[in-house]
């Protein structure tokens, strides 16, 4: 963890700051939708620094020409479950919406099935 | 058998997919022939020692492998048991309850989670068990319909922070380090200050997803929220997942400087938990919240057995934090099932519905009573046997009065909430009457587990015995 060029110094700190940024509007956020997005902002951070320590993660005299194939199955693996994992989200906020929307028309549900009870 | 007790559950929730129409009966076979597959994995671990298997052949670091100590062997007998009874309970409630068929598959993933997470010892690996554990979790929470969509959304958001968080720290120790393995990274370590915020990071991320004080916000709702077999699955097994994990981080890769460090802050979130989350549960007006609210404080036990395990390195405490986690996880399956037929039973969410029910429904009623006196503590329960050891530990380190004093508080408190539901209940003058005939079937699987809660008692010697000599 010595020898940092400048430029993996620079990917270093561009992850942490998309991770930074996403920290925030978690933390923040009022609006579930932006949470989901701001989740998915850390992960990208996550992945790039991922993607930047596959290059310095080697020994020193091969950094920069191999790079460790270890991360980047690791990268695939999480990529597949952030994606997943959005989706999911992203079906439950509708189905919230869903149910809201449901509940403000309560004279429409009467015919059919009971409100929330 | 590692491999079989693996395969089993997914082949299951595939064909479950594929004959959605005999899904439960599938659910059934799989949980009897995985606890019988567990049951020969104990034997085997406890007569040959520990096995390991790497997948497919590969060479050790490319192979994903899987360990089988004893403990984890005992975990997953314990996941696959409760599974098969909370899948029973599930069965001859399902028309009732209106339970949705996705409960089937669903809860045979959350099998196969936690069984891969006991067995594993790859940092990568335990992330993809924490969110495979996860996400299952929260589908099976919004499976309670429309009212339940929010705190499983709420649940889902932390969930997700926590397993980034959790994956940021392997991320930097596999920077720093080169490896995910457990054994070999703990042979590598050094306490320096990437490893200790990559350890913190996963920390953080484990106790958002373990519900551990101050970060146990969501489980009550979702707990709550949540159908009762899910409710009892989740809260019996799957917080323990990143307890275990916190666990196996904390004990065996940790420097020294380190350990000495967290170890406080440790104890006090235990202790922190003890008292509000009991303070909770006494105020609580519904009675699933109640319940949640025992597990967040429950869970303090936990908490403070790993906190002094970590400070005073006494094998009784290792003992003690094992004892709670499989006591509390037979009594809270009970707690939740008991409650969870009598709320149905006597329609009502309010504690106060339990007024009367030791005449309406004596049962439930008793398995809620009997397991409660294990989360209070009482001989010669489990609940007692892991909270001895945890004195006796405390007793042979010396001077521990402060720490003496509060446990006896946190169990005046579990006490205190325990013995407000049973005194409603005994209330015999205006019992809640029943809005149908109480069934026979669902009370006895909710006593079930808190008899063998108490029975855990007869097998404390070799119990504590294995415990201690294990302790990850």
């Amino acid at each position: 963890m010595t020898d940092l060029s400048s430029q993996l110094l620079l990917y270093i700190g561009t992850a942490a700051g998309l991770f930074g940024i996403g920290l925030y509007g978690f933390i923040v956020g009022p609006q579930t939708l932006r949470r989901i997005l701001a989740l998915n902002i850390i992960g990208a951070g996550i992945f790039m620094l991922m993607v930047v320590l596959a290059y310095r993660g080697l020994a020193e005299e091969a950094a920069l020409t191999l790079t460790d194939p270890v991360l980047h199955a690791l990268i695939l693996t999480g990529l597949v479950v952030a994606v997943s994992a959005t989706a999911f989200a992203l079906a439950l906020l509708t189905r919230l919406n869903q149910a809201k929307s449901a509940q403000c028309k309560p004279d429409q549900l009467r015919h059919g099935q009971e409100p929330e009870q | 058998m590692m491999v079989v007790l693996l395969v089993l559950p997914l082949l299951g929730t595939l064909f479950m997919l594929l004959w959605p129409k005999i899904a439960p009966l599938l659910a059934l076979l799989t949980a009897s022939v995985c606890s019988l597959a567990a049951l020969q994995l104990l034997f085997l671990v406890s007569e040959q020692g520990n096995q390991q298997v790497l997948l497919a052949g590969w060479p050790s670091g490319l192979a994903i492998s899987l360990e089988a100590n004893s403990l984890s062997s005992l975990l997953i007998l314990l996941t696959a048991l409760l599974q098969l009874l909370v899948g029973l309970y599930a069965f001859a409630t399902h028309r009732r309850d209106k339970l949705g068929a996705g409960f089937w598959p669903l809860s045979c993933m959350l099998q196969l989670g936690l069984t891969a997470l006991w067995l594993s010892r790859d940092l990568f690996n335990l992330y993809v068990c924490l969110e495979l554990l996860g996400i299952v979790a929260v589908a099976l929470v919004s499976l309670s319909g429309d009212k339940a969509i929010k705190p499983a959304l709420n649940y889902l958001l932390l969930s997700l922070f926590g397993s980034l968080c959790y994956l940021l720290g392997v991320a930097i120790l596999y920077g720093a380090y080169g490896v995910l393995d457990i054994t070999v990274l703990a042979a590598r370590w050094q306490a320096d200050l990437p490893s200790s915020i990559a350890l913190l990071l996963m920390t953080l991320g484990l106790m958002l997803k373990a519900a551990l004080w101050p970060l146990h916000g969501w489980l009550p709702a979702a707990h709550a929220a949540a159908p009762a077999p899910v409710s009892a699955l989740l809260s019996a097994l799957v917080v323990k997942g990143p307890l275990f994990i916190l666990c196996l981080l904390w004990l065996q890769l940790a420097g020294a400087t380190q350990v000495a460090a967290v170890a406080p802050w440790f104890a006090g979130c235990g202790l922190a938990a003890l008292l509000l989350g009991g303070v909770s549960a006494l105020r609580t007006p519904f009675a699933k919240n109640m319940v949640a609210y025992s597990t967040v404080a429950q869970l303090g036990y936990a908490m403070l057995a790993l906190g002094l395990l970590l400070r005073f390195n006494q094998p009784l405490f290792a003992a003690a934090l094992w004892l709670f986690v499989l006591a509390h996880a037979l009594a809270k399956a009970a707690c939740f099932l008991a409650i969870g037929e009598i709320t149905a039973t006597l329609g009502g969410k309010r504690i106060n519905t339990l007024k009367g029910a030791s005449q309406t429904m004596p049962l439930a009623m008793f398995a809620f009573a009997v397991a409660g006196g294990s989360l209070i503590g009482l001989p010669p329960s489990g609940g007692f046997l892991a909270k001895w050891a945890l004195l006796q530990g405390l007793w042979l380190q010396g001077g521990q009065l402060f720490w003496l004093l509060a446990i006896v508080l946190a169990t005046l408190l579990s006490a205190a909430y325990v013995f407000r539901a049973v005194v409603l209940a005994f209330d015999r003058a205006d019992p809640v009457a029943p809005d149908f005939a109480p069934r026979i079937l669902p009370q006895w699987l909710a006593l079930l587990p808190a008899l063998a809660v108490w029975a855990m008692a007869l097998y404390s010697e070799p119990l504590l015995q294995l415990l201690k000599q294990e302790g990850l």
